[in-house]
């Protein structure tokens, strides 16, 4: 229109232009609605009331804007579209052709616009629309209304998986033989999908005289891996495209498990190469967590490849031929065998005899099986270590006295009887080192170091083939380790023990490169044989799989489980991701290893290719709408503050301002924190209250409120005095003692509760014992204090304070308890005492039982493995620490002796140091007999 | 620009809070200069003696019966309760009084932002608080066409009931005519926005015995300047006139004008019956318009007869 790229949907609707003027007159004579005043005085001006006064005139400004509205509304009637799709295929159905396999997924977005760009542009030519999405299930294709195809349109999603074109071929032609002249435009991804170009010539036989728009770019950009093989020494991984595209260079990334990054490599395809390797070159231990290596920006579930637990840690078995006493267990062969392995490989040792060590081990699907001075095997086992190292498992054997005294078939080479002692006493010779390795040895590259030597090996019958079987040999050319292939397996055979009684290789760091070695050449070869035999037949669920976009996501309801062999690239029904549980899973790839992509030819349609770039269709409506809308808002308030009201709004704003105020306050305030909440952690942590934070900070002594206010003032005055006693003192300089509540604060910042029992006090609740009693596992200690010595007689029933103490501890988890023994450590933590008095001095005081000590040695001190959680005393202690403001001492004491007060301040002491040091005044009471022992 | 706002037509009756306000705005008020004039306005007059015994109605006090009066006065009621005759005196009532009248109509209950309070609030918390300094002073207080004058001390509480028990006065827009006697003062609070001649009716009626008065003209910021623009409809509260302006600013210098003439009208009122006026506006405190009538009073019990007209604030 009007050489614009502007059309109308309704361009009738732009004749009602010209009723403008008329509307103008109108708005003209209506001014907006005056604003109203009351006015008392207007009484007595009744003379002035027939002097009318003509209305105002609408402001032309006013006028303006609302001429504006009204020729917005207008123009946004007329539906008008800017750069519309002019159509040159006919006003038939159209059939819409979607690629979405994985190669579609990396530009995914650019396609979709492009077919709803289509789509409306059919809309708007009234035409009907079908939807096929080549990477779904066949399905019949149905005529659609352009809106129930936008729907449709928007649902489709790129699957993660090749496109199987052939299998719509059917549907396609049905619907084609309903609606004779559809135009077929097919949004092509460039990748020739399973079928290869079948669907392509189907379709074009199908075409004859049809419009056939293809819409693709110029060159497939898609890029996918395919295979990853992790080798001896790295791990390759194969990228592939379907053509030179351009896209030359490039990052792999690889992830573990958690999707955390573990290293990038570079790629480069060589000129018109299709495919190239990339190598990550990393330590073994880092190589075995990849899970999955992606193509940095790709996107696609093509450029996705996961690694499964298939050649990753390898299982190792250890048996060892000799006892299994483990009376010096530092010196036998499996201990040097297993320090080496464990860092790279997953050790099983066999228990038993050798023939139940090897059953089970082989039950364990080991991949290598290492004997340790093992002789001859019987025939059972012999049998069965022979199949599986011919499945492919690797036997490494190692020399000692009973594989020398006799040995079965299972070594590479034949050996001599006895062997040779080297450097021995009667011998001139010195222990032999070895020789560096040929490159023809997988140890080749290894340092020998320097102080390596052999006193004694095994020999092998020299053989036309020894040197070929020889991996590593002494200087003197003697083999030391030989190999063999038996089967697809392999045997290995180091002529020295795997302890130091023959040579100090186990000691060596070459011992643990040549073991490392060894054991990777296991995970070069095919499965081993009780694995493959269960895995025909097992078959394993999805867990976690790719969607097209090679994001993990949960797996769909059409995923199916794979059998333990799946080896094929991923399909409809099995999605690209993790199979079976998380230690033992299948990883099953969008390509299989070898795969390539090849370019789709679409020559034979001869059909009208565009690429894929979109007209940039903008419908106007919209934009319109929206600027009537907000020209209609002015107007509004226009009108508002012509008529007085916006001010009236305003007070009114003002009074409710300080409300609202507040409101958008606490929601600014709210909000940020709120969305980082989201962002960052399911639930932050709850603020502790002050004085938690206080207890945190200073150790305090604490006791337990009882509600009884003369007790709680007790306490606080004997915590007060023992306070000031230990910071004078010790080293210890508590802060302000506590009182807490046992059923509310928290109790993991004090280590010493002190507790007076007032028996008329209620009970403790339950949940308050459940806090006690974590309290007394996680390491605390509370001090019970029946304060009733005077009352209590030996033998009589038990008083009030007791009862209610037992009744307190019924449901507690008590240790047995005794009588503090005169050598137990809470005597000796920083005073020497024998009893603990309190305001009396009568009263027993009970802590856990120690185990029994030991006959063998007298020890002056003896503690358990940890603090006692309860001590129960009857003395009051918290009477005779009770001191008041100026430091005078509130109770009189109960007793004979002078020195009780200070006796009990030294018990408080001896409680504090022992529930805050442990038992490590136990063991430093040994030092003078440790000193003596040691001659000092 | 002002906002204003009308008042709903139960807030045009006193309540808790105005009769509160009113007492202690009377508190403020200085006493003594009203207790000295007092004493001048006594001689002058020769009936100002009160609080003694004579004739009047209300109950002064029992005293012992004297041989020789009449058996009649003895008052048997009280005698009967020990050995004693007893006669009831009466207090002798002076003939004096002050009339208040408040102004309670619908033009009233108005309020702009400008103001402190609603004319009415104003109104009634001048009203009374001067009733109160009168009765503090001796003097006796009523309302016109509603309570009789009394020296009650709790006068304010009783002005407040009489007129909020008063639902008929509420479209009164000028005082009854009820003529007060010769030496009473009347009282008028009111913004007299009425038509001229009504007002000089009403004010005849109530000076038809002799007796003098004071108009107290309670005046919104907004009606004195009208500080409006731009369109507007202006609405009349009472009577629901209604007036459409173009454009206001310059409708409210015509008003001004027009104000000021009917302002001028009432001062002419007021000067030839020897009244005296007061103007307040409601965004001044109403201590100055009390003072200023207080003044006034007092200087026409003192004799000081003639025209005294001023803006009280």
């Amino acid at each position: 229109m009007l050489g614009l790229p502007l059309t109308f949907a309704a361009p009738l609707v732009l004749t009602a232009l010209a009723a403008l003027p008329v509307i103008w007159l109108i708005l003209r004579v209506t001014p907006p609605r005056p604003r109203r005043i009351d006015f008392p005085p207007l009484r007595i001006l009744a003379d002035l009331l027939p002097k009318r006064e003509t209305p105002a005139r609408t402001p032309w400004w006013l006028l303006a804007l609302r001429l504006l509205i009204a020729a917005l509304l207008i123009l946004a009637a007329a539906g008008p579209v800017w750069n519309p799709l002019q159509s040159a295929d006919g006003r038939g159905p159209l059939l819409v052709i979607l690629d979405n396999g994985f190669p579609a997924a990396h530009d995914w977005r650019e396609r979709l616009n492009l077919s709803i760009e289509r789509v409306e542009a059919a809309g708007r030519e009234s035409r009907v629309v079908a939807v096929l999405a080549t990477a779904e299930k066949p399905s019949e294709l149905q005529p659609l209304n352009p809106a129930a195809a936008l729907e449709r349109l928007r649902a489709v999603k790129p699957q993660p998986h090749l496109v199987d074109r052939q299998a719509h071929l059917a549907s396609i032609e049905r619907f084609l033989a309903a609606a004779p002249n559809a135009a077929i435009l097919w949004i092509n991804d460039g990748v020739a999908g399973v079928d290869g170009p079948a669907f392509v010539e189907g379709l074009a036989r199908m075409s004859q005289n049809r419009s056939v728009t293809v819409l693709r770019a110029e060159r497939a950009p898609a890029l996918a891996l395919a295979g990853a093989e992790n080798a001896a020494a790295h791990l390759s991984v194969r990228l592939v495209r379907a053509e030179t595209n351009g896209r030359d260079t490039g990052s792999l990334r690889a992830l573990d498990l958690k999707n955390l990054p573990l290293a990038d490599a570079r790629f480069a395809f060589r000129a018109g190469a299709t495919e190239t390797e990339v190598r990550f070159e990393l330590p073994i231990e880092i190589r075995n967590s990849i899970a999955r290596i992606e193509v940095l920006g790709e996107g696609s579930a093509g450029a996705v490849a996961l690694l499964d637990d298939r050649g990753k840690r390898r299982r190792v078995g250890l048996v060892f031929g000799g006892t299994t006493d483990q009376a010096q267990p530092l010196l036998a062969p499996n201990y040097y065998l297993s320090r080496a392995l464990s860092p790279y490989a997953e050790v099983r040792e066999g228990k038993g005899a050798v023939a139940d060590a090897v059953a089970q081990l082989l039950n364990e699907q080991v991949s290598v099986l290492v004997f340790a001075d093992v002789g001859a095997l019987d025939r059972e086992t012999l049998a069965k270590v022979t199949s599986f190292v011919e499945k492919g498992g690797v036997l490494l054997r190692f020399a000692g006295s009973r594989l020398a005294a006799g040995n079965d078939d299972l070594v590479p080479v034949r050996l001599r009887r006895g062997g040779r002692n080297l450097g021995g006493t009667l011998a001139w010779d010195t222990p032999r080192t070895f020789s560096p390795f040929t490159r023809e040895s997988p140890f080749f590259g290894l340092a020998i170091p320097a102080d390596l030597g052999v006193r004694r090996q095994i020999l092998a019958e020299p053989e036309g083939d020894l040197t070929e079987k020889t991996w590593a040999a002494l200087q003197d050319g003697t083999p030391i380790v030989t190999a063999g292939k038996r089967g697809d397996g392999l045997l290995v055979l180091v002529h020295v023990t795997a302890d130091t009684t023959w040579s100090n290789l186990p000691l060596s760091g070459l011992f643990v490169d040549m073991l490392r070695r060894v054991v990777s050449l296991a995970g070069a070869t095919e499965d081993i044989g009780a694995e493959a035999r269960s895995a025909a037949t097992q078959t394993v669920p999805p867990r976690l799989v790719l969607d097209g976009y090679g994001v993990y996501i949960a797996p769909p309801p059409t995923a199916r489980p794979v059998s333990r062999r799946h080896a094929e690239r991923a399909s409809d029904e099995h999605p690209p991701g993790f199979y079976g549980p998380v230690d033992a899973s299948l990883a099953v790839n969008a390509l299989a290893p070898g795969d390539k992509l090849a370019p789709l030819d679409v020559a034979p349609l001869n059909a009208l290719v565009a690429p894929l770039v979109g007209a940039k269709t903008i419908d106007l409506r919209a934009p319109l709408l929206v600027a009537a809308l907000l020209a209609l808002l002015v107007d509004t308030l226009a009108s508002l503050w012509l008529s007085g009201h916006l001010a009236n709004l305003f007070g009114r704003m003002r009074r409710a301002g300080a409300a609202a105020g507040i409101v958008l306050l606490a929601v600014a305030l709210l909000a940020p924190p709120a969305a980082q909440a989201q962002s960052r952690a399911p639930d932050p942590p709850t603020p502790l209250p002050q004085e938690s934070m206080q207890s945190a900070l200073v150790t305090r002594l604490a006791y337990v409120i009882t509600g009884d206010p003369q007790t709680d003032a007790t306490s606080r005055a004997g915590l007060v005095g023992l306070t000031q006693v230990l910071a004078s003192r010790t080293a210890l300089e508590p802060g302000e003692p506590i009182g807490i509540d046992i059923a509310r604060d928290e109790l993991g910042f004090y280590p010493l509760l002190y507790w007076p029992v007032v028996p008329s006090r209620p009970m403790p609740s339950e949940a308050a014992v459940r806090r006690l009693d974590g309290f007394m596992k996680g390491g605390g200690t509370v001090i019970f204090d029946t304060r009733d010595a005077m009352n209590a007689r030996p033998g009589a029933a038990p008083t009030a304070e007791a009862q209610h103490l037992r009744r307190m501890l019924a449901t507690l988890d008590i240790p047995e308890l005794e009588p503090v023994p005169r050598d137990h450590v809470l005597t000796k933590t920083f005073y020497l005492l024998d009893h603990f008095p309190g305001r009396y001095a009568s009263g027993q005081t009970w802590v856990e039982a120690l185990p029994p000590a030991s006959e063998a040695e007298r020890r002056p001190a003896r503690a358990g493995d940890g603090v006692s959680p309860i001590v129960i005393t009857s003395n009051d202690l918290a009477a005779a620490w009770a001191v008041g403001r100026r430091g005078e001492a509130l109770y009189p004491l109960v007793g004979s002796d002078p020195r009780q007060r200070e006796i009990a301040f030294r018990g408080g002491v001896n409680l504090v140091m022992y529930t805050l040091t442990g038992n490590y005044k136990a063991d430093q009471v040994h030092v003078p007999a440790l000193l003596e022992r040691l001659g000092q | 620009m002002a906002r204003v706002r009308v008042l709903e037509t139960e807030k045009r009756s006193p309540a808790r809070r105005e009769t509160d306000a009113a007492l202690s705005l009377a508190q403020r008020l200085p006493r003594l200069v009203l207790e000295a004039r007092r004493a001048a306005a006594t001689l002058t007059h020769g009936i100002h003696g009160r609080r003694r015994a004579g004739i009047g109605e209300t109950f002064w006090q029992f005293r012992p019966f004297v041989t020789g009066e009449a058996a009649q006065r003895v008052d048997w009621r009280r005698s009967a309760r020990d050995d004693r005759l007893y006669v009831r005196e009466r207090e002798w009532e002076a003939a004096q009084s002050v009339w208040l009248w408040i102004d309670r109509s619908a033009s009233m209950g108005y309020v702009s932002s400008l103001a402190q309070a609603p004319k009415i609030e104003r109104a009634l918390v001048l009203g009374m608080a001067l009733g109160d300094t009168f009765v503090n002073a001796g003097e006796r207080v009523g309302v016109l066409g509603l309570m009789r004058a009394r020296a009650s001390r709790q006068i304010a509480e009783k002005i407040a009931q009489a007129i909020a028990g008063d639902p008929y006065s509420l479209d009164d827009d000028l005082p009854p005519r009820a003529p007060i006697g010769r030496f009473d003062e009347a009282v008028l609070v009111s913004d007299f926005l009425s038509p001229v001649d009504d007002i000089a009716a009403a004010v005849d009626g109530i000076a038809g015995r002799g007796g003098r008065g004071h108009l107290v003209m309670i005046v919104d910021p907004v009606e004195e300047t009208f500080p409006f623009s731009g369109q507007a409809v202006l609405h009349e509260p009472e009577v629901g006139l209604q007036l459409r302006v173009g454009d206001a600013g310059s409708w409210g210098a015509t008003y001004r004008d027009r104000i000021k003439l009917h302002r001028e009208a009432l001062f002419d009122i007021a000067r030839r019956r020897g009244w005296t006026i007061t103007v307040h506006h409601t965004d001044r405190p109403a201590t100055e318009a009390a003072l200023r009538v207080v003044t006034l009073v007092q200087a026409a019990r003192g004799g000081h007869i003639g025209p005294v007209a001023g803006i009280g604030g």
